[in-house]
């Protein structure tokens, strides 16, 4: 009520601001005139002479020039006015000295632009709400992303089989829908009657109700439903618009239509709504969806969908109103826990029961995976480009202050002719505010591109982010407020020193005041901005030092000269059909023009795949994880493998082609994984097996390999096994893990050494993969380096940027530097004329101003020091073999800051060394 | 004759109540009305009446309109709102209560 009260009011006051002021005054007057006349008139008839009368109502009525004041004042104009004139005079001084306006609006520019481009990707990966209806009622059922084998059992549960799934969804009524997901897979994908080759899209199986627990509709056709969710229900899928747009050209006929999916015959039946890109905000979102129950169809002998012990899904859940999410995540891990009791009666994992809990996380942004991923990166971003930030306020204030300074004789003026200290602040403030939003308007388009060029380097390697770096009202109103801010903050010293002049100061010194502290305001700016610089540059250079480590460690394969082709197989290869397909395909790579060797295999080292499996070692399963959850690595490989990859065998031998089906089963296991489970023992000739302890005896070890990293690329080394690619167990007591080792005899990647350019054998690999079968699909050809470097877009994303804002504060301080010297040798011209008249020479004046200012980067030094000590504590776990004290880091930013300062001051110090004693002595 | 000063924080309510019988008053119109209402007892500082008009116009009180007197002449003619009705109670019972207590006070002394 008060609200609304208070906006009419300030309607009221703003219309009849926009009737012209002149006529709203003539109209004041008009009135007072005619009350004076009509009074005037009265006194008059009552016998009073025409003067008199006039006299004596004008006495009445009292003193109309205090009176229209008082009404100026009530509709607030006086405040209005002044602003207004302070914009203006702002504007005029601004324009009046442009290489002052161009540098400040610039610096600010950059600072704001460095800013609202972090926050653009601040908003749109952790603010911005899902485009569904009612975002903030949807919870994950968890808070990671990690799933597969053992999921019911990481303490910290995510992931769901489809049993416990359809347990958790009938037994929990705070939920309206309860929908399941996967990660999402590939897929070769052909419209049927189409004469263009297969797509390679991504698809991702959905519960029956996911559509509805996202509140997302359709753009055309229908969403999938609980009614195609069906065990036997034909194959139905829903197209990602962006797919229908980009890679099936909008064609309107595509709803209804048959497509053929991963070999499956499947309806499109309908066209998700445009900016839809299902539950997570992450790069290469699925192009369709499918229903889970025709898992079973596209995956075949591999199918998870019925295996009750598979912890393939995630789950998220639109809560009805009114339930608070920690009383819902109670009763949720109650259902859990009785579960896994019912379905688990091997003592080994029920003592592990209570241990196990799901954490409710809001999913009002999405699934929390790219959330994570990326907070700890934002936030050091954050973090950076708000000192850059800092540092440019530091600069501009300092501008100001010389600005202002200059002006003192006419603020003493304006004092003495009566202006009030708030008019002087006040004024000061509108400068430096005009200045923040000049700058801010040019940091929005300097944050659009910056925006841009992050999102490239932060994705490098995907097709499509559902991110828009575009600014959006959040990020235009944040853009807006630091400029606000930052205007304020600049503005405050000088306004404050202003308002402090006292009016027959500056008129009775003339600005020869010999008293050191005008100068310690600007001073103390340059230390911070020194101190603030230190810091960015030692993390800067921490990180580079830890990217480079990262990507020069020792591996343990070699990258030169060699491609890496990722691909699926079809899912017509049953395993009787392997063995043929590797042998045609191991024969036509041999072939290409070029190739040295070839090899395939599950996956290659960093493409972000992997394969863990607990081992068993004389009759004992080895059950607890070895270290972060992990097991050791099991690799499936075709001979040539590690000569193709470059990792060394260095004792026994390779997997080579006499390993068949019917030789001897064997392994290559790795350094540490002879260490761990071998220890002081010669590995070469004992057997291990996988998992059930049964199998102890399924492998015998014939060589040892380099440790080897094939993802975390900061951990250790993790021990890793080898097998030939189609040697196989007998039969396992547990179905699940039988049909898990089925799966592994399928490669996923194909390694070549190349002799020549890698480029021009992209054509002859994509030829030759497709004599060998057509419906292969090529996920993609890159360069082995490449794919080892994709590991590191993130590190190399965080240390380039904080590099580049290292720079940027560095120029920054050392233009402000150079600033405060500069003007205080022009400050000081008449004191260092004395001087050089008493007999100071021109090498000791050029001395006393470097010892000055690198005295002041000294002091900014000796407080930066420990802050970036700090500093480095915090991004300590971010960073790979570097110490956060690490010596060489620190001296090289020092040196660098020191060098720089040197080069600032040697200007003005040149310039104080050349001052002509009589011409200083004379200037006024 | 004796006349008074208008007790402080009245006007408004002696503008407003002008306004409630007269429907559409002028400036000096509504100075007359109160001092007669008041039998000429009470006395405006007449030029204080216009600012508190642009004060309450502000805040919606009353509105103003440009129209012609008796005699021809231009003249800006005033008149209530509803929310200025509301507000003349509000200020009639926070008056009577004063006054009520400082009857009290005077009786008891």
């Amino acid at each position: 009520m008060k609200l609304i009260e208070g906006l009419a009011e300030f309607g009221r006051r703003f219309r009849l601001l926009l009737v012209r002021r002149a006529r709203f005054d003539r109209e004041m007057e008009e009135e007072m005139r005619l009350h004076l006349e009509l009074r005037a008139r009265e006194i008059r008839e009552a016998g009073a002479g025409p003067d008199e009368a006039l006299y004596a109502a004008q006495r009445r009525f009292g003193n109309t020039l205090r009176l229209r004041e008082e009404i100026r004042q009530a509709w607030g104009w006086t405040w209005l006015e002044n602003s207004y004139q302070d914009v203006r005079y702002g504007l005029r001084r601004l324009r009046k000295s442009p290489g002052f306006t161009t540098v400040a609006v610039l610096t600010l520019a950059l600072g704001i632009g460095a800013n609202t481009a972090i926050f653009t990707l601040v908003h749109a990966i952790m603010l911005k709400p899902l485009p569904v209806s009612k975002p903030d009622e949807l919870w994950s059922l968890g808070d990671d992303q990690v799933g597969g084998g053992g999921g019911g059992f990481r303490d910290d549960v995510s992931s769901y089989s489809y049993a416990l799934y359809k347990y958790l969804r009938e037994h929990t009524t705070e939920f309206s829908e309860l929908a399941a997901f996967e990660y999402g897979f590939d897929m070769s994908v052909r419209r049927n009657g189409d004469a263009r080759p297969a797509e390679h899209c991504l698809g991702e199986f959905v519960s029956g109700n996911y559509f509805k627990t996202l509140g997302v509709g359709v753009f055309a056709g229908r969403t999938i439903t609980d009614a195609d969710d069906q065990p036997n229900s034909p194959a139905v899928a829903v197209m990602s618009y962006r797919t229908w747009q980009e890679r099936f050209g909008a064609d309107p006929t595509i709803v209804g239509s048959m497509f053929t999916l991963k070999g499956i015959p499947t309806t499109v039946v309908g066209i998700a709504p445009a900016g839809f890109f299902g539950e997570s905000v992450r790069a290469d979102p699925p192009d369709f969806w499918i229903p889970l129950n025709a898992e079973p169809l596209l995956n075949r002998e591999s199918s998870q969908l019925n295996r009750w012990n598979e912890f393939w899904l995630y789950a998220i859940g639109r809560l009805r109103p009114g339930w608070r999410p920690a009383a819902v995540q109670a009763h949720v891990n109650g259902e859990l826990r009785q579960w896994l009791e019912d379905n688990y009666l091997d003592p080994r994992y029920r003592q592990n029961i209570p241990r196990q809990h799901i954490v409710l996380t809001s999913a009002r942004g999405g699934t929390s995976w790219t959330r994570n991923n990326y907070a700890d990166g934002l936030g050091l971003l954050m973090a950076v480009s708000s000192l850059v930030l800092l540092i440019a306020c530091a600069n501009i204030a300092n501008l100001l202050l010389a600005r202002s300074t200059t002006s003192r004789l006419q603020t003493a003026v304006r004092v003495a002719l009566g202006a009030t200290r708030g008019r002087i602040i006040q004024q000061a403030l509108t400068e430096g505010v005009l200045l923040a939003f000049l700058g801010g308007a040019a940091g929005i388009w300097v944050a659009f591109n910056a925006a841009r060029w992050i999102l490239l380097l932060a994705f490098r390697g995907a097709t499509y982010v559902p991110i828009d770096p575009r600014p959006s009202i959040p990020v235009l109103a944040f853009a807006l407020t630091i400029s606000l801010l930052t205007g304020l903050i600049c503005s405050l010293i000088p306004g404050w020193r202003a308002a402090r002049v006292q009016p027959a100061d500056p008129m009775r010194g003339a600005g020869h005041s010999t008293r050191n502290s005008s100068g310690a305001p600007q001073k103390s700016l340059v230390v911070v901005q020194a101190a603030l610089s230190l810091v960015l540059l030692v993390g800067a250079g921490l990180l580079t030092k830890s990217l480079w480590n990262l990507t020069n460690q020792q591996f343990g394969f070699q990258t030169q000269g060699r491609v890496i082709v990722a691909i699926a197989l079809p899912t017509q290869y049953t395993h009787d059909r392997l063995g043929g397909f590797y042998a045609r395909l191991e024969q036509r790579l041999k072939e290409i023009p070029g190739v040295v060797s070839a090899s395939f295999s599950m996956y290659s080292p960093m493409d972000g795949r992997g394969w863990g499996e607990p081992v068993s070692i004389n009759g004992q399963e080895i059950v607890r994880p070895l270290r972060h959850g992990k097991w050791p690595w099991q690799n499936r490989v075709s001979a040539h493998y590690f000569e193709t990859v470059g990792t060394r065998i260095l004792r026994g031998r390779a997997i080579d082609e006499h390993d068949t089906p019917y030789t001897q089963h064997v392994a290559v296991v790795t350094e540490s994984f002879a260490r761990t489970f071998f220890p002081n023992e010669e590995p070469i000739g004992k057997y291990f097996g996988i998992e059930e302890p049964g199998h102890s005896g399924d492998y015998e070890i014939v060589g040892v390999a380099e440790d080897t990293k094939y993802a975390y690329a900061k951990d250790d080394f993790d021990p890793m096994f080898f097998l030939p690619l189609l040697q196989e167990e007998g039969a396992y007591q547990d179905s699940a893990q039988a049909a898990e080792q089925y799966l592994t005899h399928y490669i996923g990647s194909i390694q070549l050494r190349v002799a020549g350019a890698l480029e021009s054998t992209q054509h002859a690999i994509r030829q030759a993969l497709d004599d060998v079968d057509p419906n292969l699909t090529i996920r993609s050809v890159r360069s082995f380096n490449d794919q080892v470097s994709l590991n590191f877009t993130y590190d190399e994303l965080i240390a380039r940027l904080t590099t580049l804002y290292g720079l940027l504060a560095l120029v920054l301080a050392s233009i402000g530097l150079y600033g405060v010297v500069a003007y205080n040798v022009t400050r000081r011209i008449k004191e260092i004329g004395i001087r050089m008249a008493l007999g100071a020479d021109r090498n000791r004046v050029a001395k006393m101003v470097l010892r000055g200012a690198m005295s002041l980067i000294a002091l900014g030094l000796l407080i930066g020091i420990p802050i970036a000590l700090a500093g480095g504590r915090l991004i300590a776990s971010q960073l790979f073999g570097v110490k956060v004290y690490d010596p060489v880091v620190f001296e090289v930013a020092i040196a660098v800051l020191a060098v720089c300062a040197a080069v600032a001051a040697v200007g003005p110090a040149r310039r104080a060394a050349s001052i002509d004693p009589m011409q200083a002595l004379r200037t006024e | 004759m004796q006349r008074d000063e208008i007790p402080p924080g009245t006007l408004y309510m002696l503008i407003l109540r002008s306004l409630d019988r007269g429907r559409e008053l002028h400036g000096f119109e509504i100075a007359r009305s109160i001092e007669h209402l008041s039998e000429d007892v009470l006395q405006v500082e007449e030029g204080s009446l216009y600012p508190a008009l642009q004060r309450m116009l502000i805040k919606g009180w009353v509105t103003a309109k440009w129209g012609q007197t008796a005699e021809n002449r231009r003249a800006r003619y005033y008149r209530l709102t509803p929310a200025g009705r509301r507000q003349l109670e509000v200020e009639i019972s926070q008056f009577e209560r004063v006054m009520a207590a400082i009857t009290r006070v005077i009786q008891t002394a």
